[in-house]
């Protein structure tokens, strides 16, 4: 693109007013606060003195830290890969008709309309000691002995993954389900004329079509999963800290908005290296159509 | 993005949604219309469960209403955010609270950030039966900023019907608590002994209270007492509740309810939920066991403050004396189980609530009270390391001990 | 292949509801049933106990008031300083359009923690901590571009066309923008509105880091799921999801993968 003052249209003064709120906005209440959680970042806690690596050294040195980085890195891989094989399942399913289908798209959207906070309330009586899944593993003669999900471990990340898988399969199926109404019905005809059987034509027409839509997926969910906060709050608590709840455990339970910052900056500087180099393999413009 | 299908289906829902935009905006008009009539009221915040809230709101705070001819507001605020919300509202200049309720181990952040009163002047209006021990925990460098109103002391609660199964007693030592657990664990497959491991203050009190029952100096981690208190927690660990890792002051509540513990430690605001409103008759309390050395409970417990820039600050002094009077404390006593301050109020608790209130008054006899110390966040840190790290993770003792020890000197040598 | 199909569906809408059937029946549930070593599944006893004490106990009105307020603030808020932007972006050249939608966009990248912890601090000096204002101006950051985002599609949907010919009849930039432009976009600003009256009603990481003494209603349920607390949590999370269900299913015409990017969370 050239490099000129305005676009094609450009109205001036006008255009800068309606533009204006936004903007500043965006710089001052967005742009500003990340920057400044940066700045605080590579402050001295005592002294003042700037910059310091002091609080990084603090939270490397600090052995929760590494669990949580673990931790958030399991969850997002695992989940990423469960909910996007789930919602493409799902996804097929639902994109050929079947009596029942309205139904099936009505039950979908629930986990949509169920607040991330209340889901995660609802967890905890799923995934309790003395819990409902527990308790119906027990009843079908499966379990003798209680199972605890959420003391720790890989248990307990899987827990959490389930617990997100309830909550966001749906819009990873919604967005998929868009993906494979778009693909035009012909070239499936042309492909049953070609001699095509059914995984074929998965595997040749659907899976290359989808491809924008997967990406979609992926990115949309993926900065999500690297910064999953609430869930982990609220299902496990301390006992798995992902690096959302070890940056708001060091600022609330230990009053260090120093490190605070760090752990932020650490976790920030992950999805945007994660989220460009992706963009870079994958393209850009397929995020936004 | 898809023109056409937009300009197609939006004017069909038009309706209804607009009718919810139109409730949105009345909201907006009728909200502002909400202004509180000018009266004088007094802001109180405090820390309490649902039931405890539910008597203060409906016996206590009203008798202060009529005799001051106010309106109290009760808030409730956690103790690790306090400091944070005096600080805010102080730097703001609207101080909207008048009075607040702390947990006496975190008194010298409020008085080091400077936004609580001196209260020294009033000292003398304070009535000679308060204990004078809980007198001196509201006093910082020789000056008095906090009135004490309401002692506590963790006590053990135990679940009768499972140990008489199993014919077992509550446990009066460690090794009958080592017994007791490991009894469990081979009846039933699961640790049914609950240890508060969730990490920050009910951990660090607890590991607090178990070190000086042992003998050792709980400030000094590599103190042979100190050392053996994390060499026996490294070998009870196995037979607890895995529900220990999620347990705190509160949820330790929730896991005696479910039956998934049978034997913890815990304040004792939980007696009401579990016996009265959940019904479970079976759990008995006790003072709790001793240490290798001693019996030691740690007082805890909540003092009354009055911050810096109310502008009530009569009203919520005759509110601090109100709560230190011996009818409140005895209706304390009554209404909720709680011990009191006064040497002269016995407060007759109801009948059922009796044996529960006998372990109470028992366990604040081995009563100790904690240092105030300045650096009681990165403490409750290291403490807290050295439990995940020794305790839960399994990692010798002594080597972990050393080294943590040497981060606490260098947290020390700060202050 | 059919019967496979109804088999994966029924199961999926078993993992779908039970979690809701579950909240739902705790919140009418007798404490016995619930807190024993073996919860039953189905509802035996029914009781309102729980919701009597919400109700009349004088703890629910406080925080619903204060989410409801913070809700509408925002979703005000959030067209007054979104829809003129976006109808500029609109109007963009392809180029210059997918650049600013892109960066929009990349501010969702930034995570959440790290821009409440400056804000939390901040706010403390320009006593907006623990106010309803800072709050909405908090959950702006979240809403802003996506209704932004929203209404660029909206105004995308209004032909050139009849704002020239508006210009043609003699109609100022301003009368045009008013008598024209708005009413055909209304339906595309409600829609952003009820989307931003969502995200804040539901929000959680903002208030944890903004709100103390005063709760909003998501702060209220984390408060008694540390309590343990299942009854009440059950039903506070109730009666916060009652309306966000009836809001997605009215929107759910409007669920398309560029507003779910961040709509839904």
């Amino acid at each position: 693109m050239p490099f000129r003052l305005g676009w094609r249209g450009f109205r001036g003064a006008i255009d800068v007013l309606f533009l204006a709120p936004l903007t500043l906005y965006i710089l001052g209440l967005t742009l500003w606060p990340v920057l400044s959680t940066m700045a605080l970042s590579f402050q001295d806690r005592r002294s003042g003195s700037f910059p310091t690596l002091a609080n990084y050294q603090a939270v490397v040195e600090h052995f929760e830290f590494w669990d949580a980085l673990y931790n958030t890195l399991f969850i997002s891989v695992v989940g990423l890969s469960l909910e996007l094989c789930l919602g493409l399942v799902m996804a097929l399913c639902l994109s050929v008709p079947f009596r029942g289908r309205g139904v099936a798209r009505a039950l979908m959207l629930i986990p949509l309309g169920v607040p991330t906070i209340v889901s995660a309330a609802n967890m905890r009586y799923i995934f309790g000691t003395v819990g409902y899944l527990n308790e119906t593993l027990h009843q079908l003669g499966l379990l003798e002995i209680p199972i605890d999900w959420t003391s720790g471990g890989a248990r307990t990340l899987m827990a959490v993954v389930a617990a997100d898988l309830w909550k966001v399969t749906p819009l990873v199926m919604l967005i998929l389900l868009a993906g494979l109404e778009s693909i035009p019905g012909e070239l499936y005809e042309a492909a049953v004329t070609d001699g095509a059987g059914a995984w074929q034509r998965f595997r040749y027409v659907t899976l290359p079509l989808l491809k924008p839509a997967i990406t979609a997926a992926l990115i949309i969910r993926g900065i999500d999963a690297f910064r999953i906060f609430a869930l982990p709050l609220t299902l496990v608590g301390r006992s798995t800290p992902v690096l959302s709840t070890y940056t708001y455990f060091e600022y609330v339970d230990y009053q260090n908005p120093y490190t605070s910052a760090a752990s932020a900056t650490i976790l920030l500087v992950m999805i945007l290296a994660t989220t460009i180099a992706y963009l870079q393999i994958a393209g850009t413009e397929e995020v936004i159509s | 993005m898809t023109k056409t299908h937009q300009r197609k289906r939006l004017p069909a829902h038009r309706n209804p949604i607009q009718a919810l935009l139109g409730l949105l905006l009345a909201w907006t008009v009728a909200c502002p219309g909400l202004l509180v009539a000018a009266e004088r009221t007094l802001t109180v915040t405090m820390r309490l469960d649902e039931s405890e809230w539910r008597v203060m709101r409906a016996e206590i705070l009203p008798r202060f209403e009529k005799e001051c001819q106010c309106t109290v507001v009760p808030r409730d605020v956690p103790p690790e955010q306090l400091a944070q919300l005096l600080q805010a509202m102080a730097r703001a200049g609207r101080m909207e609270i008048d009075v607040f309720a702390q947990d006496n181990m975190r008194l010298l952040e409020l008085v080091s950030i400077g936004v609580v009163q001196d209260l020294s002047a009033y000292e003398s209006r304070i009535a000679p039966q308060v204990s004078k021990v809980l007198l001196e925990t509201g006093r910082i460098q020789g000056r008095l900023y906090f009135f004490p109103y309401r002692p506590n002391v963790q006590i053990a609660y135990y679940n009768a019907q499972r140990f008489e199964r199993y014919g077992l007693s509550p446990p009066g030592t460690w090794e009958e608590l080592l017994h007791v657990a490991r009894v469990f664990k081979e009846k039933e497959g699961v640790g049914r002994v609950l240890f508060q491991a969730w990490g920050g203050a009910p951990t660090v009190t607890q590991v607090y209270e178990w070190i000086t029952s042992a003998g050792g100096d709980p400030l000094v981690l590599t103190h042979p007492g100190t050392v053996k208190t994390f060499r026996f927690l490294q070998e009870l660990w196995p037979y607890l509740s895995p529900d220990s890792r999620q347990a705190k002051w509160d949820t330790t509540n929730q896991f005696l309810a479910q039956e998934s513990a049978y034997l913890a430690q815990n304040w004792p605001f939980g007696v009401r939920l579990l016996i009265q409103e959940y019904g479970k008759t079976a759990i008995k309390t006790y003072s709790g066991w001793a240490g290798p050395a001693r019996k030691a409970h740690v007082i805890g417990g909540e003092v009354l403050g009055i911050p810096v820039g109310t502008p009530n600050v009569p009203l919520a002094l005759d509110f601090l004396r109100f709560m230190q009077s011996k009818g409140i404390q005895e209706l304390l006593t009554v209404r909720l189980g709680w011990p009191s301050l006064r040497t002269d109020a016995h407060g007759r608790v109801e009948a059922w609530m009796r044996p529960y209130f006998k372990a109470v008054t028992e366990a604040l006899t081995h009563g100790i009270v904690r240092k105030n110390l300045p650096y009681w966040p990165e403490y409750e840190k290291l403490v807290n390391e050295a439990f995940v790290r020794t305790v839960v993770r399994g990692e010798a003792v002594e080597g972990t001990l050393h080294a943590l020890q040497a981060r606490l000197e260098r947290v020390q040598g700060r202050y | 292949m059919r019967p496979l199909t109804y088999l994966a569906m029924s199961a999926m809408a078993a993992f779908l509801l039970i979690p809701v059937y579950l909240m739902v029946k705790i919140s009418i549930s007798v404490p016995g049933e619930v807190f024993t070593q073996h919860p039953t599944l189905l509802i035996h006893d029914v009781t309102l106990d729980h919701w009597r004490q919400i109700v009349t106990g004088g703890m629910l009105w406080p925080p619903l008031k204060k989410s409801l307020t913070v809700a509408t603030a925002t979703a005000l808020l959030a067209l007054a300083l979104s829809a003129p932007a976006a109808y500029v972006i609109a109007r963009m050249p392809r180029g210059w359009k997918y650049t600013t939608l892109l960066i929009l966009f990349f501010t969702r990248m930034f995570p959440e923690v790290g821009i409440a912890l400056p804000m939390a601090i901040r706010f403390i000096e320009w006593g907006l901590f623990d106010t309803n204002l800072g709050l909405t101006l908090a959950h702006l950051v979240r809403t802003l571009p996506i209704t932004a985002w929203i209404l660029v599609g909206s105004f995308e949907a209004i032909p050139r066309e009849i704002e020239e010919a508006a210009g043609v009849d003699g109609a100022g930039h301003g009368r045009t923008l008013l008598r024209v432009i708005l009413p055909l976009a209304l339906p595309g600003l409600t829609v952003a509105a009820l989307f931003a009256w969502l995200l804040s009603w539901e929000e959680f990481t903002f208030a944890v880091y903004l709100s103390l003494a005063s709760r909003t209603l998501p702060l209220q349920v984390y408060y008694y799921v540390y309590q343990g607390n299942w009854f009440l949590t059950a039903t506070y999370t109730t009666i916060i999801t009652i309306p966000v269900l009836i809001l997605t299913y009215a929107l759910q015409r409007y669920l398309k993968a560029g507003t779910l990017a961040g709509a839904i969370k």
